[in-house]
């Protein structure tokens, strides 16, 4: 009995130091956000390259500005498109889903649907700072050797996240994260149907506001795989943004130092 | 030596193959991807640009009821936007349009110059905004009629397209003082825009001040964010010689893809017939409104569909009962103040972008007069390149005689239209 209850006592604790041992999914997703996001308000110039059947057809250049709101955790955002010089200076603000576009020639504030792309491919969503682990529950599927943006092979905690709030994009995602550095490496988007809608590389990661971050996203279309979407980001600041700014009657009176 | 059991053996053995194995590399459509992003070259992230200038050469032929029923136009416009920081929290803003038209049209058509907005704004704090000017000052959540935009009123000189988001463009701002409070969840405007002649002018380059001031005039609108999905606005109108009027915007999130909107206003006023008569009448309450919904699909067409109504605006007994002259004039009147000339209408509207090929988008709407069953209809398809557009529209007013857009003297219209931005 002594025995049995040795056993039992030994086969416990192995149980514990494995459940100690098991990294937490969801804290992993956190760690990648951390590595994407900056912890303070930050502005930063993206540019949107689009290319079909490998020849550039479409180039974008935004400036965003984000902040993470202080109830909710998730980043909130104010986008102005600096080319293509026919839409200059318009704006587009993201909240979440309350997403609102503005154009100063017509001092018109309309409100868009998510699924309402303004810039091509990439989603309104795309462009903008999301912290995933808010919206989504991380399942942990196990550990993968993978090619990262660089095609460089990585060690890499293969996640499966699923949707906690109706507002987001996509409706599942899988995602890949270096066990070591908790970098994102690549990311599946799903539609609900289960569909693919989109592959991300994540990729150039460079020193910029504090950390080692990712300086270029690479989009492949999930349907054709020959419609690619570059997203680059550059001259990361930090920036205050106040909370007056990011509402939509601000929206044209908006105008940056 | 005790052998392990085949079980485990095997579970051994695969473990170690997969070991072995090389790590799946990403698959070839991604790999070229990747080396596509490799070869991609940015040129230097240039910072926006405080203007923004377009010349647009244009060509066109209406089928007009007149003298002469077929019109050709020809049509030179300079569009300019400037948009300056001249101090820290000081902006100025010009926006002037010319066009230069010919027509061989009776009367012909005229050189026409629209100064849109000229005004000063002073942030002096992150939530107190000053403006003092001429500013297009706007509200609405509808599409196609907006009955709380009252500064529409007389705001257009030259009209290029019926498309809406055009009209509200290319038009006259007010001369305001015009000061916002804004709030983390909501904001308040008090606007005043005072009486600075007694008439329009329709000289070339007049600034035209009997045209969007000509009584003292104010508006207060306050919006209050309900939640992410909800953020209604109301608005109080009102001035010498100008009824009070109460307004309320709103639009919602129905869905990912669809978005519900609903614009309304109320106050006395006299019907359209007797402000373009002249006919002695009492004010009455009138109601205006506009409400429905847009929706997206995954392939980015946006359709639009909304009801709209005006008390103000005939029914079909009292439209028939107009003779034809006077149905003009009720037709001029709801023109000049951009109000809806039909008691109800149903207004479609849609977008779509990158239509078949990249970078083709086309537009269209429909607005079907309920009452005696008439349509205005537009069609617009504009090809993009990096720095010019060349577009072709098309417009027609039909239906049956004696009905409402039958009446307008514009039959149909189609112009094609290229433009280059500097």
């Amino acid at each position: 009995m002594r025995a049995l209850h040795a056993a039992a006592l030994a086969l416990g604790l192995s149980l514990a130091t494995l459940a100690r041992a098991a990294p937490d999914p969801q804290a992993i997703l956190a760690a990648s956000d951390a590595v994407r996001n900056p912890s303070r308000p930050f502005v930063v110039n993206v540019t949107l390259l689009e290319f079909r059947s490998s020849k550039q057809t479409d180039a974008n250049s935004l400036v965003v500005y984000s902040k993470s709101d202080t109830a909710s955790g998730q980043f909130r955002s104010l986008i102005r498109i600096v080319a293509p010089q026919r839409d200059a200076n318009k704006l587009m603000l993201k909240n979440g889903n309350d997403l609102w576009f503005f154009d100063p020639a017509s001092q018109a504030s309309i409100r868009l649907s998510p699924q309402q792309r303004l810039l091509g491919q990439a989603s309104n969503g795309d462009v903008v700072t999301v912290n995933l682990a808010k919206d989504y529950k991380a399942a942990l599927q196990g550990e993968e050797e993978l090619a990262d943006g660089e095609r460089v092979m990585r060690r890499a905690y293969k996640l499966d996240l699923a949707a906690v709030s109706p507002d987001v994009t996509y409706h599942r995602v899988e995602m890949w994260v270096d066990t070591t550095s908790s970098r994102p490496i690549r990311a599946r988007f799903f539609a609900e149907s289960g569909h693919l809608l989109k592959t991300a590389f994540y990729r150039k990661f460079q020193p910029q506001l504090g950390r080692e971050r990712p300086t270029e996203v690479v989009i492949i279309d999930g349907l054709d795989p020959a419609w690619v979407t570059v997203m680059r980001y550059s001259d990361y600041a930090w920036r205050d943004v106040p909370d007056a700014w990011l509402q939509r009657d601000f929206l044209p009176r908006f105008k940056p130092e | 030596m005790q052998s392990a059991p085949l079980p485990t053996c095997l579970a051994l053995c695969f473990a170690g193959l997969t070991h072995a194995a090389a790590p799946p590399a990403a698959p070839p459509d991604e790999l070229d991807a990747l080396a596509l992003a490799d070869k991609a070259t940015v040129e230097s992230t240039q910072p926006a640009r405080p203007w923004r200038i377009f010349i647009e050469g244009a060509a066109g032929r209406n089928e007009v009821i007149g003298a002469v029923p077929r019109v050709d136009t020809q049509r030179l416009s300079i569009d300019m936007r400037l948009d300056v920081s001249l101090a820290p929290g000081l902006r100025a803003v010009l926006s002037d349009r010319v066009d230069l038209a010919h027509s061989n049209g009776v009367p012909p058509a005229e050189n026409v110059n629209t100064l849109r907005e000229a005004f000063l704004s002073w942030a002096y704090s992150d939530r107190q905004v000053l403006e003092i000017g001429r500013v297009n000052v706007r509200n609405g959540a509808a599409m196609g009629y907006n009955p709380t935009d009252w500064f529409k009123e007389n705001a257009l000189r030259s009209v290029v397209s019926p498309d809406p988001a055009v009209l509200r463009e290319n038009r006259q701002g007010t001369v305001v003082l015009q000061g916002q409070q804004l709030w983390g969840n909501g904001a308040l405007t008090a606007t005043f825009s005072p009486k600075l002649a007694n008439a329009p002018d329709p000289g070339a380059f007049a600034l035209d001040f009997g045209a969007t001031n000509p009584r003292n005039r104010w508006l207060l609108a306050g919006s209050y964010k309900l939640s992410d999905a909800l953020n209604p606005q109301l608005l109080l109108y009102g001035g010498t010689n100008t009824p009070t009027q109460l307004g309320l915007n709103l639009s919602a999130l129905a869905s990912e893809a669809a978005v519900v909107f609903g614009e309304f206003s109320v106050g006395k006023g006299k019907s359209l017939p007797a402000q373009a008569l002249g006919l002695a009448e009492a004010d009455k309450t009138q109601q205006r409104a506009s409400a429905g919904f847009s929706y997206t699909t995954g392939f980015n067409l946006t359709f639009t569909a909304a009801a709209e109504y005006n008390s103000a605006a005939p029914e079909q007994g009292q439209w028939l009962a107009l003779n034809p002259l006077d149905r003009l004039r009720v037709l001029a009147t709801a023109d000049a103040q951009q109000d809806l000339p039909v008691r109800q209408a149903w207004f479609f509207h849609a977008t779509w972008k990158d239509l078949l090929v990249r970078r083709l988008d086309l537009s269209a709407f429909v607005r079907r007069d309920h009452e005696t069953d008439s349509r205005h209809q537009w069609l617009e398809a504009r090809y993009r390149w990096d720095h010019a557009d060349l577009s072709v529209q098309w417009q027609r007013f039909s239906g049956a005689p004696g009905s409402v857009f039958r009446a307008v003297p514009q039959r149909q219209a189609v112009e094609l239209a290229l433009r280059y931005y500097f």
